[in-house]
């Protein structure tokens, strides 16, 4: 069976030859091509440029610029995920019901599943993989394994995301305090005394987050 | 999802023109709503104009009011000075909703704009007014026990080809029901405003249209008029589970006190109609009166005459009745 | 006694070995292995509940650029494991199950009816919603209350003469009727569904024409393997089946379900590598559910409080073409010192797919009709609940005639009552307020049977002196790697660190899947046979070395090393036997399974919770305010692990208790409750501190660890629990789960 193989977006993020091939190729054979798309295929600076095939933008991921050319359909967290190898972001829902996908953009936890990502063109998106500094693991991190914060493991990324978030935000004053700004975080296998504890250690630790 | 083309617009002007010239185009913000309703094939607009990047996240007192862009954040008016000081309803309602992460995207305009979270509303296979005209309701003699129990007059809405039995989702909109808000609202023939209890619509002859907004129009801003609410208000969300849950009931409670009587009084209901129910007899029924549980039972009893049960979800009749009396026992500090 | 809490260790417990995996984003879980040309499927379900599909019409969905094929019965290749076709298509006797893509025949809402496949998971699903199936309908049963004339005695026990689910007495029945006080209630338990955070998910890549690899969310990758080969009628070591790390499961991932055959389908039809990853609504209907139950108690005692007789009914849904069968009735055999007992366990088939084993299977459900009804029968004679149970105490198995292996409960009952602060309980329901809120204490007991079965474990000596341990085991949350590591590190005296522990693949030595509290008492013990093995080999190795024959055959293994006597200072490592023997590894692979020893007692694990409520009286909300969980499973091999174990298993109390319940409507058969913003399971606010104890005795009866399953008495009893203490606050006693406000006001 044949595929088409120019339909898989790619793994390899920079390849601005291929897109702007592929775009001029796809404008010539689109008589009916809207007026902005075609301004807009002109001044690539201005922001994510492209159709409803293919769009390009940048992100920084990890503090890493990727430029990428994409499905607009594509949500932030299948970006993650499907394009640049970043499974640490889980899809658990992929309605914004669980938290499993929660990354922070711009310095806000947020959940990758109900943004697109050509509406993050420019942003800054940190996830899991970009929590710890190298080998050196995020005090909240050590605190999960120290306390046990988790079990199968799947929603931990996202809890670990928001709760960085939460001791950031001024959140982690008491138990009950995180536990309802934690809420948002689904644990299925019932860590969620030992992730509060995890976080309320490294509140009061005054560790930097 | 269906394919649409993606539009970032860089001023009001050109965002409402996009929509306009665009009539399958639809506004994103926060994206929290409409993500999932486009991934469900709800909504599918075919072209996406993102107006994220438009100059309305303003959060500022002026004069006598208190102006809100439309793309405030949820949690960035939650914590805001000027809205904790003379609004905290609006601040508790807010925190009392969804999660730390959606409030991060959630916009004030996005909020008022979220629908309904019946399940036949989500569900392709099922029958449902809202999403597909004369379909039929299916939640009126299926699963409704979160159901509403305020309609339009005294039927369920219409007749049964337009019924819709769903309840509006929000918790900020219960706060901002009670409270004096308007809606700020552009068009291709300018500004307009709305009173809040105005924008949004009980599910008559026509359950798909959530709002009075036109199309094209665009949120740009709420406005709430001072009050002198903040020492007595209390927002009560009762759930199914503790937190991030959407309300059984909730209640919107806003007093004025002095002397140990009640001055003024507001209040709005959530999850009980297909928009913000306002309860709007209970300043007279309050007005000049000493706090009391039997006071506050009857105050209760009284809007609770109106409401009328579906199959499933009597049980909601009481509990609303209950719920004004616990927000306004918390409102007057009474034990 | 050894009576040890995490939240005061005397033994120091090793942290999950793989939690800095898991903290870090880099566990790999099955959707998530980067295959080169991998393409996407995603499910087209029925939307009715009982008929046949007329036409399927692909020609949109086709149309979608980057779409691969649309597979349905109509093209899906023919499982040479499977009975040919028959024209036209008849539907299944009862026991046959569930063939994917097979005939036209629709057995239950959200069946699979139709796969696409397409180079991008945005096409996919867009062209997934543009398939057109069409239907003829025919009417349909899901309604269980509606539908009870049809349950009777399950087919799989009216053939087995031996079936534990056979109606069951003991006693004379006159002893109940004459009891002085009786109660008989019913008890409803809805649909649950497990719902793990991870969505079932599988990547299915066709190595060869005859050579089978997936990446599979599963419980058992042996038992998956086995199923996939006898499915494409390939030798087992043909297929293997990758599932390292699995993002919760509990039950759901016993049972190779229709998903990851049409995945596997796809695969071979198109030559290429397909991941399926059901979305979160097609987990209602897809990987099995805690099924809806119905139970009548009937319970009496005599007026000193010793048990007269209890006659347990309970009926539970099933599918039209499998019958799923639960402990339901059977903890009311075993639990109690009772001279009358009679069970009786009927199915319900309905249109609906086959439920299966959830947390706690059976017992959790039956446990919450046994231990309320216990508990109204104590109010009933002005008892203390507590002390009725201790009265009623089975000092050996009523129902086997023979003597527990081991039992603690009641150490267990002393050490939570002593921790909640039972005492202090004013018995008079709906006494006592706390700020405005009615406060509430209950109880309720909790048992498990003993489950071992046989398992292989491998043990092999590196030349740098750390051990490589593996067995085709699981790991679903609990931390399997972690006990398992412990168990060698502590054969072999080594340091943790010096020991890798393998699973989830199944070119691994045969294992159990990880199901019914059967891992740490199974493959534990494999472990330990396997690594004791290897330590004899080693003394025997070193006993041939110029240090070791000064020892004149005593050797010592202290501390991974191996000592010619006790007051040998230096001793040789397990590296220098190695070296000295020109050895690269040394490997031993052991089986351990039970024996005689499972006729001559009788095994279970056993514990109880307390708990603590508020319920607002105005709203009717409850919350658990503290819990405390006791358990006697013998040996506790992880304390840190272990702990978080039973504190999830109250976890999932709780949700059963207060929250959970799969609505469907029926005019439909179709369920409407199918995200976690209608499906509710607990959040964070909704969970206390929980206090966890544990009796810590081994049990050498059961196993050379001396160790029984934790996993399904964490959960069993804890609805009981929960509702017990909510009646104790508000006088109200609640017979149908979850307890919601509306049941309350």
């Amino acid at each position: 069976m044949d595929i088409d193989h120019d339909a898989i977006p790619p793994d390899v993020p920079d390849e601005d030859r291929r897109f702007f091939l592929k775009q001029s190729m796809f404008i010539a054979g689109l008589s009916m091509a809207p007026v902005d798309f075609l301004q807009a295929a002109l001044a690539p600076d201005d922001g994510p440029v492209g159709n409803a095939v293919k769009v390009k933008l940048s992100l920084t991921v990890n503090g890493k610029r990727r430029r990428i050319s994409i499905d607009p359909r594509m949500t932030l967290l299948d970006v993650l995920r499907e394009n640049m190898g970043l499974t640490g972001t889980k899809k658990g829902c992929d309605f914004g019901q669980c938290g499993a996908c929660t990354v922070h953009v711009d310095g806000r936890r947020t959940l990758s599943c109900l943004t697109f990502a050509v509406m993050q063109h420019g942003s800054k998106v940190t996830t899991i993989e970009g929590l710890s500094d190298g080998e050196k693991l995020h005090p909240l991190q050590e605190a999960f394994i120290k306390h046990d914060g988790l079990q199968c493991g799947y929603c931990t990324p996202g809890q670990v995301m928001s709760g960085v978030a939460c001791i950031r935000e001024g959140h982690a004053g008491s138990a009950a305090e995180v536990r309802e700004y934690m809420s948002g975080n689904l644990c299925r296998c019932g860590a969620y005394p030992n992730i509060v504890d995890a976080i309320l250690e490294v509140k009061k630790e005054g560790a930097k987050v | 999802m269906k394919p649409f083309q993606y539009l970032r617009p860089k001023t009001i002007a050109e965002a409402i023109s996009m929509a306009t010239d665009y009539p399958e185009a639809q506004y994103i913000a926060g994206g929290t709503n409409l993500v999932e309703l486009m991934k469900r094939g709800i909504a599918s607009p075919s072209k996406l104009i993102d107006i994220n990047h438009l100059p309305l996240k303003k959060i500022e007192h002026r004069y006598d009011r208190l102006r809100i862009g439309a793309l405030a954040l949820n949690s960035d008016v939650a914590k805001h000075k000027s809205v904790l000081s003379r609004q905290p309803l609006l601040a508790q309602a807010l925190l009392a909703g969804a999660s730390g992460q959606l409030r991060n995207m959630a916009t004030v305009g996005g909020n008022l704009l979220q629908r309904t979270r019946c399940s036949y509303f989500y569900d392709l296979a099922l029958p449902c007014n809202k999403r597909k005209p004369g379909t039929g309701c299916g939640a009126e003699a299926g699963i409704n026990r979160t159901h509403a129990i305020f309609f339009a007059g005294n039927g369920f809405g219409g007749n049964e080809k337009s019924s819709c039995i769903a309840v509006h989702p929000s918790d900020m909109c219960v706060a901002l029901a009670a409270l004096d808000t308007e809606v700020v609202i552009n068009g291709t023939s300018g500004e307009r405003r709305v009173p809040l209890k105005d924008f949004h619509r009980l599910s008559t002859l026509q359950p798909e249209l959530d709002t009075n907004l036109q199309p094209g129009e665009l949120v740009t801003a709420i406005e709430v008029t001072d009050n002198a609410f903040a020492q007595h208000s209390h927002y009560l969300k009762v759930r199914d589970r503790a937190s991030y849950a959407f309300a059984l009931v909730s209640v919107a409670a806003a007093l004025q006190m002095d002397g140990g009587r009640i001055w003024d009084a507001r209040m709005a209901l959530g999850g009980v109609a297909h928009k913000p129910w306002r309860y709007w007899a209970i300043d007279l029924m309050l007005r000049g009166q000493a706090p009391s549980e039997k006071l506050f039972r009857e105050v209760a009893e009284h809007e609770m005459q109106s409401a009328r049960a579906t199959t499933q979800n009597a049980f909601k009749i009481k509990l609303t009745s209950n719920a004004i009396v616990a927000a306004l026992k918390a409102a007057t500090g009474i034990s | 006694m050894n009576r040890q809490s995490l939240d005061n260790p005397s033994d120091p417990s090793l942290s999950r070995v793989d939690g800095a995996a898991k903290v870090t984003g880099t566990a790999t879980y099955s959707a998530e292995y980067a295959i080169p040309g991998l393409v996407h499927a995603v499910l087209v379900t029925s939307t009715i509940a009982k008929g046949s599909i007329t036409a399927i019409d692909s020609r949109e969905a086709d149309a979608v650029p980057g779409v691969l094929a649309v597979i349905s019965h109509i093209n899906a290749m023919t499982i040479p494991g499977w009975p040919p076709k028959k024209q036209p298509a008849e539907r299944v006797p009862p026991g046959t199950a569930f063939r994917v893509f097979y005939d036209s025949l629709i057995y239950f809402d959200g069946q699979p009816v139709a796969m696409v496949i397409a180079a991008t998971h945005e096409q996919a699903m867009h062209a997934a919603s543009l398939v057109r199936v069409t239907y003829q309908q025919e009417p349909h049963r899901t309604h269980f209350e509606k539908n009870i004339a049809h349950s009777g005695i399950p087919l799989n026990v009216q053939r087995a003469k031996n079936s534990p689910f056979q109606d069951y007495e003991r006693g004379d029945a006159a002893a109940l009727r004459d009891a002085h006080v009786r109660i008989e209630a019913e008890y409803t338990i809805p649909t649950q569904h497990h719902q793990p955070l991870e969505p079932h998910a599988i990547i299915a890549v066709w190595e060869a024409e005859d050579k089978l690899t997936v990446y599979d969310k599963n419980q058992g990758v042996k038992s998956a393997q086995g199923q996939l080969a006898q499915a494409f009628k390939l030798p087992r070591e043909n297929v293997q089946v990758v599932a390292t790390y699995i993002g919760g499961a509990f039950g759901s991932g016993i049972r190779v379900w229709p998903h990851t055959m049409a995945a596997v389908m796809a695969a071979k039809q198109l030559k290429l590598p397909v991941k399926l990853v059901l979305g979160r609504e097609q987990m209602f209907t897809s990987v099995g559910y805690r099924p809806y139950t119905k139970q009548k108690i009937s319970i009496g005692a005599v007026k000193d409080g010793r048990l007269a007789g209890i006659v347990h009914e309970g009926t539970g849904q099933t599918s039209m073409y499998e019958e799923h069968l639960e402990r339901t009735v059977l903890a009311s055999r075993a639990l109690y010192a009772c001279p009358h007992v009679a069970t009786r366990y009927r199915l319900l088939p309905l249109d609906v797919n086959t439920p299966t084993w959830m947390r706690g299977p059976g017992d959790a459900t039956g446990m919450f009709a046994l231990e309320s009804a216990m508990d109204e029968l104590a109010y009933a004679l002005k008892a203390d609940p507590l002390e009725f149970r201790l009265k009623n105490y089975a000092e050996s198995d009523p129902e086997r005639n023979l003597p527990w292996s081991a039992k603690s409960l009641r150490e267990c009952y002393e050490l939570g009552a002593e921790k909640i602060g039972w005492k202090n309980r004013l018995p008079e329901p709906r006494s006592v307020k706390r700020n405005g809120m009615l406060l509430g204490y209950g109880m309720a007991s909790s048992l498990y049977g003993f489950h071992r079965h046989p398992s292989k474990a491998r043990a092999i000596m590196q030349a740098d002196g750390s051990v490589i341990v593996q067995s085709a085991t699981m790991d679903i949350g609990p931390g399997t790697g972690t006990a398992m590591t412990r168990i060698a590190a502590k054969v072999l005296g080594l340091n943790a660190k010096k020991v890798r522990f393998d699973l989830g693949h199944s070119a691994l030595p045969d294992a159990p899947g990880q199901n019914g509290s059967s891992t740490i008492p199974s493959v534990g013990s494999a472990v330990h046979v396997a690594c004791e093995a290897l330590k004899s080999k080693l003394v025997a190795l070193a006993g041939e070395m110029p240090e070791g024959r000064k020892s004149g055959g005593q050797l010592v293994v202290r501390n991974g090393r191996i000592f010619s006597s006790q007051d040998d200072k230096e001793g040789i490592s397990y590296a220098d036997i190695l070296k000295y023997h020109y050895l690269n590894e040394l490997e031993v692979t052991e089986e351990s399974k039970s024996g005689a020893e499972r006729d001559q007692y009788s095994m279970y694990s056993f514990g109880c919770h307390f708990v603590e409520v508020e319920v607002n009286p105005l709203t009717g909300e409850v919350r658990v305010t503290r819990a405390v969980t006791c358990a006697d499973v013998g040996a506790i091999i992880n304390y840190q692990t272990a702990r978080s174990q039973s504190i999830g298993g109250v976890v999932g109390g709780i949700g059963m208790a207060l929250m959970e319940h799969s609505e469907m409507d029926h005019r439909f058969g179709r369920y409407v409750t199918t995200d976690f913003a209608s499906y509710h399971i607990p959040v964070h606010a909704d969970v206390p501190p929980i206090e966890v104890y544990y009796i810590d005795k081994p049990d050498m009866q059961a196993n050379p660890i001396g160790s029984k399953g934790l996993g399904e008495i964490a959960i069993v009893g804890v609805a009981a629990a929960i509702a017990n203490a909510v009646f104790h606050a508000t006088g109200k006693r609640v017979r149908e789960l979850p307890i919601t406000p509306d049941k309350l006001i």
